[in-house]
C-alpha cells in the first residue's frame, strides 16, 4: 500500500512540476493537497495496521518514550446499539390470570371503596375478569431533540386497541446550576412510586393510598416541572415545583356544569338556584416537592421526601339518584343531585432504604418503603336540589392513608414482596357544625413472589387479603394474581 | 487554639482549590486509569463497588450526588453500565457530562472490541452488540485507553497536557515491559473456563483460549444441562475455572470437580482507591491463576 501511495504522490509531484513557474499559487494549493492526502493517508494506514495487530492479538507496540500520542485518538460520545435506532423504542408487555373469592367482582370493589373521591358509577372499570388478561401494553418512545432537549413519549394500548397518550413530555439538557424543566403531559415527581411506571412497580396493581387519594395512575397532569439540585455537601437534594393546567383529577377538576337531566332521566329540579362557577384559567394546580439522600456507602441507600399539591379550583357534581331511580328528590326516598367547588390541598411524606447485599443477581438486597398521603377539599355547596340547603355551605373533605413495603431477595434471580396498605384512617366530610358523615378504612395484606428470567421479563404471583370499606359494608375479598411482564427494545435504566 | 484552626481551615481550602478537575470513575479500574493519567491534582469518585457485579447494579442518589458537580465522567462503556448510569445522569442533570460533550469518556470507545457487530438479538442473553465492555483486563488496551484519557485531561485542562501524557506513556511502558514475564508465566497454560464472558480480553492477550461459559448466554445463571454439556466437552483436557466473588460458587465448584481442574476466585476489579499497581497486582492474580491450567 506503501508502494502505491508513493507512485501516486510522485505522478502528482511530475504534473506539478512540469507546470510552468507562473502557476505557483497553483502549484502550492496541489502541494498542499498532496499533503493532505498524505496525512489522511498515513492516519488510515496506522488506523488499519493497529486493528490488524488487535485482530492478531498481538501486543501493541508503543510510541517511543515521551512521543505525543496521535492528535484525534480521544474520541468523543458513547457506543450503543440503542443509538442505531432513533427513536428508541421500547414496548412492555403486561399479561395476568386473575381469580378471587367474589366470583370476579374483586377489582369492582376495589373502584368503589368508600372515601371522599367515591366515585358514583361512572368509574372506568379496568376490566379484569377471572382468568386470562391482557393489561395496557406501554409504547415509549424516546429521543435526544437537539442539544438542547430531550423528549420522550409514552403511550399505552390496551386489550381492545384501545390508545392512551400516557406521557408526552421534554426535558431541557443544557440548564446549568443542577436544573431541569420539564413539560409536556408528565407523571408529577411528588411522592415515591408517583412516577413510576406499572412495569416498575413490585407489585401487580396500585396501592390503596395511591388507588383512592390520587388515582389508579397517580398524579399525571400537563404543566411544567422545575427540578433544582442544589450543591449540599454529600447530601443529594432534590427540589421541584410543579405549574399543571389541574383537569380530572379526583381533587382537582374544573369546567364542570350542573346537569340539566339527572343520571335517573328526571329533570334536575331548580333546587337553591345555585350554579358552578366557570373554569378558571390554568394552571389550576401546583405542587412542590423536596427529596433529600445522605450518603450511606457502598450498601446502603436512603432518600426522605416531602410533598405539597394545592388546586386553586375544583368541582364536582353528587348524583344518587341511579340508587332511587325516577323518584325526585324530595319525596320520600328521593335522591338529590349536588355540586361542590373550591380548593384542594395534599401532602404526603415518604422514606426509601435500600440495601445492596453484592449477591448474584439480587440476592440478598433488601428495599423497604413507606408513603403517607393526606387530602383535605375545601368546598363550599355550589348548587343543591334541595332548596333548604344553602349555597355555600362549607364541606370539607379529609381521608389519608398509607403503605409500607418491603421486597427482599430470596435467592438469584428471586424477589419476595410484603405489602400492606390502607386507606382512610381519616375518612370524612365535615360541615360548618362538625361531622356530617365518616366511612371506615379499607386495608389489605399483599404477598408477591417475583421470579426474573432475565433482565427482560419476569414472572409473578400474587395473593393478597383486603378488608374494604363498599358502600358502608365490610368486604373481603382474596384475589391471587399471576403475571407476566416482558420488555422489549431499548430499554431504559430504571429510576432510583 | 483558634489560631491552629484557622490554619486547618486555611490548609483544606488550599488543598480544595488544588483540585483541578473533579473526575467521576464508573469502575475501580477506570478510577485506577483517572488517578494514574491524572495524578494529583484530580480527584475521582468511583460509582460501582469493586465486588459488584457492574451489570447488575442500580442507580443511587449518591451517584446523582457524585456527578452532579464532576467535569469529567470516565465510563466502561459499551453499555455495561446501561442499567444505571443514564439514570444516575439523568438525576445529576450535569449537562457537561453527557455522552457526546468532552466531559463523558467512554473507554470501550477508544479500542477495538471483542464480539463487536453481533446481532441485538437477546435469544442470546444480555448481549452488547457494541462489543463485549470488559476491556479493562486488556493491560495493552488500558494503556490505549489511558492515552486517550491523557488527551482529554489535556483539552479540558491544557495546561497540564504534557503532564498527563507523560504518565499515560508511563503506564503503557509499565504494561509494555511487564508483558513478557506475564506470557512466560502462563506459556502452557490449557485456558480457563469464566463464569462470564469478561476474562476473554485477557485470555486474548496472553494468546490462552476460553474454554467455555458457565453462563450459557451472557447474563443467564448457569443451568444444570449447560454444565453437564461443558463438562462433556472439556472431559479429558486441561484447564482452570474462574469466577468472582459475588458470582454463585456451586456452578464453578460443580465444573472444577467433574473434571479435576483447579477453581479459583479472582477479582473483576480492583480495590476502588487502587493505582496502576493495584491494577497491575490484579493482573498478576489472573496470570497466577490462569498458569494453574497445565
Amino acid at each position: 500500500m506503501h508502494t502505491r501511495f508513493k507512485a501516486l504522490a510522485g505522478a502528482l509531484l511530475c504534473a506539478g512540476l512540469i507546470t510552468p513557474a507562473h502557476a505557483n499559487p497553483e502549484l502550492e494549493a496541489l502541494r498542499a493537497e498532496i499533503a493532505q492526502m498524505k496525512r489522511q493517508y498515513e492516519a488510515r494506514l496506522k488506523e488499519l495496521e493497529e486493528r490488524l495487530k488487535a485482530a492478531e492479538g498481538q501486543a501493541a507496540v508503543p510510541p517511543a518514550a515521551g512521543a505525543t500520542p496521535q492528535a484525534g485518538a480521544d474520541r468523543l460520545g458513547a457506543l450503543s446499539s440503542g443509538s442505531a435506532f432513533n427513536p428508541q423504542i421500547s414496548v412492555i408487555f403486561d399479561g395476568v390470570y386473575y381469580r378471587d373469592n367474589k366470583r370476579g367482582e374483586g377489582p369492582h370493589l376495589y373502584e368503589h371503596l368508600d372515601g371522599i373521591n367515591h366515585s358514583h358509577g361512572h368509574a372506568h372499570a379496568h376490566g379484569i375478569e377471572r382468568g386470562f388478561n391482557l393489561r395496557s401494553t406501554e409504547l415509549v418512545f424516546a429521543a435526544t431533540v437537539d442539544p438542547w432537549f430531550d423528549a420522550q413519549l409514552m403511550l399505552t394500548v390496551d386489550a381492545h386497541g384501545g390508545v392512551e397518550l400516557e406521557q408526552a413530555y421534554f426535558d431541557t439538557r443544557s440548564l446549568p446550576a443542577g436544573l431541569k424543566l420539564r413539560g409536556g403531559k408528565f407523571l408529577s415527581g411528588i411522592g415515591y412510586l408517583n412516577d413510576k411506571h406499572p412495569h416498575e412497580w413490585d407489585f401487580v396493581d396500585q396501592n390503596l393510598p395511591y388507588r383512592t387519594l390520587l388515582g389508579e395512575h397517580g398524579l399525571k397532569d400537563t404543566g411544567l416541572q422545575l427540578t433544582w439540585r442544589p450543591k449540599t455537601g454529600r447530601l443529594y437534594t432534590l427540589l421541584g415545583v410543579e405549574t399543571l393546567q389541574g383537569q380530572d383529577q379526583p381533587y382537582a377538576s374544573a369546567g364542570l356544569t350542573v346537569p340539566a337531566v339527572r343520571a335517573d332521566g328526571l329533570p334536575t329540579a331548580a333546587g337553591n338556584g345555585g350554579t358552578l362557577d366557570g373554569q378558571k384559567a390554568g394552571p389550576r394546580l401546583w405542587t412542590a416537592f423536596a427529596k433529600l439522600a445522605p450518603s450511606l456507602g457502598d450498601h446502603h441507600a436512603l432518600q426522605l421526601g416531602a410533598w405539597g399539591g394545592w388546586a386553586s379550583q375544583h368541582q364536582e357534581v353528587h348524583d344518587h339518584s341511579d340508587e332511587n331511580p325516577g323518584v325526585a328528590c324530595g319525596l320520600p326516598g328521593g335522591k338529590c343531585l349536588h355540586a361542590l367547588q373550591g380548593k384542594s390541598r395534599l401532602w404526603g411524606l415518604n422514606a426509601v432504604y435500600k440495601f445492596d447485599a453484592a449477591g448474584a443477581y439480587g440476592a440478598g438486597d433488601l428495599a423497604l418503603m413507606a408513603e403517607y398521603l393526606h387530602e383535605v377539599k375545601d368546598l363550599k355547596i355550589a348548587f343543591h336540589e334541595r332548596p333548604t340547603v344553602p349555597v355555600g355551605a362549607k364541606r370539607r373533605f379529609t381521608q389519608d392513608g398509607f403503605y409500607v413495603q418491603g421486597v427482599y431477595g430470596l435467592a438469584p434471580r428471586w424477589q419476595l414482596g410484603l405489602r400492606y396498605d390502607v386507606t382512610g384512617l381519616t375518612n370524612r366530610v365535615d360541615g360548618p357544625a362538625g361531622r356530617l358523615r365518616s366511612w371506615d378504612d379499607s386495608s389489605r395484606w399483599t404477598l408477591a413472589l417475583t421470579h426474573h428470567f432475565s433482565e427482560f421479563s419476569r414472572l409473578r404471583l400474587q395473593a393478597s387479603r383486603a378488608r374494604l370499606a363498599v358502600d358502608g359494608q365490610r368486604e373481603r375479598p382474596n384475589e391471587l394474581w399471576i403475571q407476566y411482564q416482558h420488555s422489549l427494545g431499548a430499554h431504559g435504566a430504571h429510576k432510583f | 487554639m483558634m489560631g491552629r484552626l484557622l490554619v486547618a481551615l486555611l490548609l483544606g481550602l488550599c488543598a480544595s482549590l488544588a483540585w483541578a478537575l473533579e473526575v467521576v470513575a464508573t469502575t475501580a479500574s477506570m478510577g485506577m486509569l483517572v488517578r494514574t493519567v491524572g495524578g494529583p491534582q484530580v480527584r475521582v469518585t468511583v460509582l460501582a463497588p469493586p465486588d459488584r457485579d457492574p451489570h447488575q447494579l442500580q442507580a443511587k442518589p449518591s451517584m446523582m450526588r457524585a456527578l452532579r458537580d464532576a467535569d469529567l465522567l470516565v465510563a466502561v462503556g459499551a453499555e455495561l453500565e446501561a442499567g444505571w448510569l443514564p439514570a444516575a445522569l439523568d438525576g445529576a442533570a450535569n449537562p457537561r457530562l453527557l455522552p457526546g460533550r468532552i466531559g463523558y469518556f467512554e473507554a470501550a470507545a477508544q479500542v477495538p472490541l471483542i464480539d463487536a457487530g453481533q446481532p441485538a438479538d437477546r435469544a442470546r442473553g444480555d448481549v452488547h452488540p457494541a462489543g463485549n465492555p470488559h476491556v479493562h483486563l486488556d493491560p495493552v488496551r488500558m494503556s490505549t485507553i489511558a492515552r486517550a484519557l491523557a488527551e482529554r485531561l489535556a483539552r479540558l485542562e491544557p495546561a497540564r497536557a504534557a503532564e498527563y501524557r507523560a504518565r499515560a506513556e508511563a503506564f503503557a511502558r509499565t504494561v509494555q515491559a511487564r508483558l513478557p514475564a506475564w506470557r512466560a508465566q502462563v506459556a502452557g497454560s490449557a485456558g480457563a473456563v469464566l463464569y462470564h464472558k469478561d476474562g476473554v480480553y485477557l485470555l486474548e492477550r496472553l494468546g490462552l483460549p476460553l474454554l467455555g461459559t458457565l453462563e450459557p448466554i451472557p447474563g443467564v445463571p448457569p443451568t444444570a444441562r449447560h454444565l453437564q454439556g461443558l463438562i462433556e466437552r472439556l472431559q479429558g483436557r486441561k484447564g482452570v475455572v474462574l469466577y468472582h466473588a459475588y458470582q454463585p460458587a456451586q456452578g464453578p465448584q460443580r465444573v472444577a470437580e467433574a473434571l479435576g481442574w483447579p477453581v479459583q476466585v479472582v477479582p473483576m476489579e480492583p480495590p476502588a482507591d487502587a493505582d496502576a499497581d493495584g491494577y497491575l497486582r490484579l493482573i498478576d492474580q489472573w496470570v497466577a491463576a490462569l498458569a494453574l491450567a497445565r
